[in-house]
């Protein structure tokens, strides 16, 4: 490491990266003359910690002249209790960062309200001109991120790319039994009842499973069809945004209609009958013994089948398809990747450095940074093809994932940074990509919830009422889809329930906080 | 009264040299209460206070009962409470007897070869992890490949999702609990067993008692007493559910039945970063709990003349 200071070799690679990135020959990215030490906590995905030895954080120190130090324990298997006991030493690093369970956009605001972390406003005016222009350019972020002060106290992982999850159906399956591709709520009834009553799969046994799903986000999916949102955003269960108005979706009357119908189906067999205990491995289990007909998953992982199951099976072929019209006419897609993650990196009030550790941070979002943060290093991971990058042969065709090779190296990992699409569309399967590019062209992508901050008393008010609630009603939607109680002569009572528990107190405090929040800053 | 303190103080001194070697036994357990017993109690303060782990005990904020206020007053805690009991109180009746009636069972086998076996057998499940007894309870109770319901469904019975319906939640958890313990908790009954004087059996023989009758007669009054101090023992613990498996077999259909207060606290308190609600629902356990005890104990030392204390 310390060879690499002085002289030549620096000069050398710094050259190099000058030449890399033309247009940028005065941005050197050069932030101090001495090198710089800072302490840095970034314990992550549970078991990874930050490193010196990260290519990419070498040259990271090379470009900056800022080394970055760990000192998260990597005795530790859970990012959450590193996280919070570092915060409940008191003693914090210059820089803390990383993830944990639940993300830790609420810990900084929280603990940044407290003292813990400084607000990065002015610093950035002053210091950061590309975090500045990134957050003039994407002020939804800059809301999604702000405290209940207005202030914010970390830069995010922001990812990039609309599109998560879509609807997938076996094709082949479809061509067999001479169906054309479902379009609506009765055409999808029509498909999966053939599903399982004509022996798609040829076994002779009726053992398919129509639809089925490896989330609990996933499970009710098909309420979409009746115009029911499942959530708000990427996390399961989320409010959503009804015409600038917050609401929970799971109190929606469509809600009441979507139940019902899944009700109906799992009756008739057209859903996993074990939809609720199968879990993460279901997936893997119902296409790979040819049972599985339709499902909402991932594109980019979901579309992989193809290729590892096409030996095996003969002409598996899981196509994504469009979202069905719904029951009033409208299309639809639920699911959005998240555009800002709840992780990150923030400053510590005892660090002495905030000017250089801001320049810091804004390095990542300068074109060198990005790059570095996203692709690797020059020669290691990719190579500068038409002055863009591109991911090496044997990086793409190696057995491990792309992701995990970045994550070995120190890139793509939840710092401060902005991801650039390209590094996946690189990675992704081609029949995901053709997926992707349908719903690009369907633009019917609902519009997510990017969640909001509480102030003290706001926050008392939804810690004391909604855990019950969302309890309550995950209880209750399992208990309707499984045939235990009738939607349609419980719903009633249910919405009393919901009222009793604090549901009206609970929106009208989040309402108060997203006005605030993301009316203001226009 | 000094000279008194320094008398004890010498005693004890006098003591400590003689049996040096009982008390370094001694010592390990005794540092291991005041480290993670004993210390930890002063974090019982958070339960009065509106708690951060920045600002620390100290500097947290007094609110007095408002966790607890707070607690009552939500219908989940109470729901769970009474689950607590409840799965507790049915665990009392059918899993307490079991060990008791598998350590009578081996006493009585006769050829000692079978009775290692069986031994062994029943010991095993304790052995095993509670996320894999999960997973094997939930594979054997899948309705579609499930052992279970492949032999309902041989019997002409429709199959049932035992894992998504309240009604079954308890007898599974409580049955799997059964077959998981019961034969390592036989051995503090078969140990107390081997302590019955051979003398009353042989005299009961002469008087031509049967093996029923000596049973009845002598092996279950002898050990009457480690029976009751077990029993006092589960009664403390009637508040407090191990959470693992609990999480590993509840789904959000079954929280009617399955919610028990250390899942609660799991879910609300700690996946909610809750620490001070999560300590005040901690302590009110601790007290019922410490209630139950006490009451049981006084109730046996009347009736019984054995206690705890």
């Amino acid at each position: 490491m310390k060879a690499l200071h002085k002289g030549a070799p620096l000069l050398a690679l710094m050259t190099a990266v000058m030449i890399a990135s033309p247009g940028l020959a005065q941005d050197t990215g050069r932030i101090t003359k001495e090198p710089l030490e800072l302490t840095i906590h970034f314990h992550f995905r549970d078991k990874y910690v930050y490193s010196e030895k990260w290519p990419v954080e070498r040259k990271a120190a090379e470009i900056t002249n800022i080394h970055v130090r760990n000192v998260a324990s990597l005795a530790t298997t859970s990012s959450r209790d590193a996280f919070n006991l570092l915060i409940a030493s008191g003693d914090l690093p210059d820089i803390v960062g990383g993830d944990a369970t639940g993300g830790l956009k609420e810990d900084f605001i929280r603990y940044g309200l407290e003292g813990a972390f400084i607000p990065l406003g002015d610093l950035i005016e002053k210091h950061a001109p590309h975090l500045k222009a990134f957050f003039d350019s994407h002020p939804e972020i800059r809301n999604a991120i702000s405290g209940p002060d207005g202030k914010f106290y970390f830069i995010p992982y922001v990812p990039d790319g609309k599109f998560s999850r879509g609807w997938f159906i076996r094709q082949d399956w479809l061509d067999k039994l001479g169906l054309k591709r479902p379009e609506t709520p009765e055409e999808i009834h029509e498909v999966l009842k053939a599903f399982r009553d004509k022996d798609p799969n040829g076994n002779g046994v009726k053992d398919e499973v129509p639809y089925f799903a490896r989330e609990e986000v996933d499970a009710v999916r098909l309420i979409n069809l009746w115009d029911a949102r499942v959530s708000g955003s990427e996390r399961y269960g989320d409010f959503a945004v009804y015409d600038g108005k917050l609401r929970h979706p799971w109190a929606e009357e469509n809600y009441k209609t979507g139940i019902s119908h899944v009700a109906q189906w799992y009756k008739e067999g057209l859903i996993d009958k074990e939809i609720f205990t199968r879990g993460a491995r279901s997936r893997e289990y119902l296409l790979g013994n040819n049972l599985g007909g339709m499902t909402h998953d991932w594109f980019a992982s979901t579309s992989t089948y193809n290729d590892a199951l096409s030996p095996k099976i003969k002409g598996f072929a899981l196509k994504p398809m469009l979202p069905p019209k719904t029951a009033s006419g409208d299309r639809f897609e639920d699911a959005r990747r998240l555009r800002v993650q709840p992780v990150g990196w923030a400053i510590s009030a005892t660090n002495e450095h905030p000017v250089e550790t801001i320049k810091y941070f804004d390095f990542w979002f300068s074109e060198q940074g990005r790059i570095l943060s996203n692709f690797g290093v020059e020669g290691l991971t990719y190579e500068m093809v038409d002055g863009k990058p591109q991911f090496k042969k044997e990086v793409l065709e190696s057995k491990d994932p792309v992701n995990a090779q970045l994550w070995a190296i120190g890139a793509q990992v939840p710092r401060g940074f902005w991801m650039t699409y390209e590094y996946e569309r690189q990675w992704t399967n081609k029949i995901a990509l053709e997926g992707i590019d349908m719903y690009e062209k369907c633009n019917c992508l609902k519009d997510e919830f990017m969640g909001v901050s509480l102030n003290a008393e706001e926050k008392a008010v939804f810690d004391r009422y909604w855990p019950s609630i969302l309890t309550y009603m995950t209880e209750m939607q399992q208990t309707w889809v499984l045939g235990a109680q009738d939607i349609n002569t419980g719903w009633g009572a249910y919405k009393k329930r919901l009222t009793d528990l604090g549901y009206d107190k609970v929106i009208e405090t989040m309402q108060a906080a997203y006005d605030r929040q993301y009316k203001v800053a226009q | 009264m000094k000279h008194n303190l320094r008398e004890s103080l010498h005693d004890f001194w006098e003591d400590l040299r003689r049996d040096w070697q009982l008390y370094l036994l001694l010592a390990p357990t005794v540092i291991w209460f005041a480290l993670f017993l004993y210390k930890p109690m002063y974090g019982l303060l958070i339960a009065f206070k509106d708690f951060s782990i920045f600002r620390g005990i100290e500097g947290s904020a007094w609110v007095g009962f408002a966790n607890f206020a707070e607690l009552f007053q939500n219908d989940m805690f109470v729901r769970a409470f009474w689950n607590t009991i409840t799965i507790s109180g049915l665990g009392l009746i059918f899993a307490f007897p079991v060990p008791i009636i598998l350590a009578l069972m081996f006493n009585e086998v006769q050829s000692a070869a079978a009775r290692r076996w069986a031994q062994t057998v029943v010991y095993l499940p304790h052995f095993i992890s509670v996320v894999i007894v999960a997973g094997i309870v939930i594979n054997f109770l899948s309705p579609s490949t499930g052992v279970v319901n492949l032999l309902l469904k041989g019997l002409g019975f429709e199959p049932v999702y035992f894992l998504t319906q309240p009604e079954w939640f308890r007898p599974v958890f409580i049955g799997s609990s059964i077959w998981k313990e019961a034969g390592f908790e036989s051995i503090v009954y078969l140990a107390a067993i081997a302590g019955v004087s051979p003398t009353l059996y042989e005299s009961a023989r002469v008087d031509g008692a049967s093996r029923w009758q000596m049973m009845w007669r002598i092996t279950l009054p002898c050990i009457l007493p480690t029976i009751i101090i077990m029993l006092i023992i589960r009664i403390g613990n009637l508040v407090e559910v191990g959470f693992e498996y609990i999480i590993l077999l509840y789904r959000p259909s079954t929280y009617e039945t399955a919610d028990v207060v250390s899942t609660f606290i799991y879910r609300t308190g700690l996946q909610g970063t809750q620490y001070d609600l999560a300590t005040a629902a901690g302590l009110f356990n601790a007290v019922i709990a410490f209630v139950l005890v006490y009451s049981a104990n006084r109730i046996s030392r009347k009736v019984s003349s054995t206690s705890l204390w």
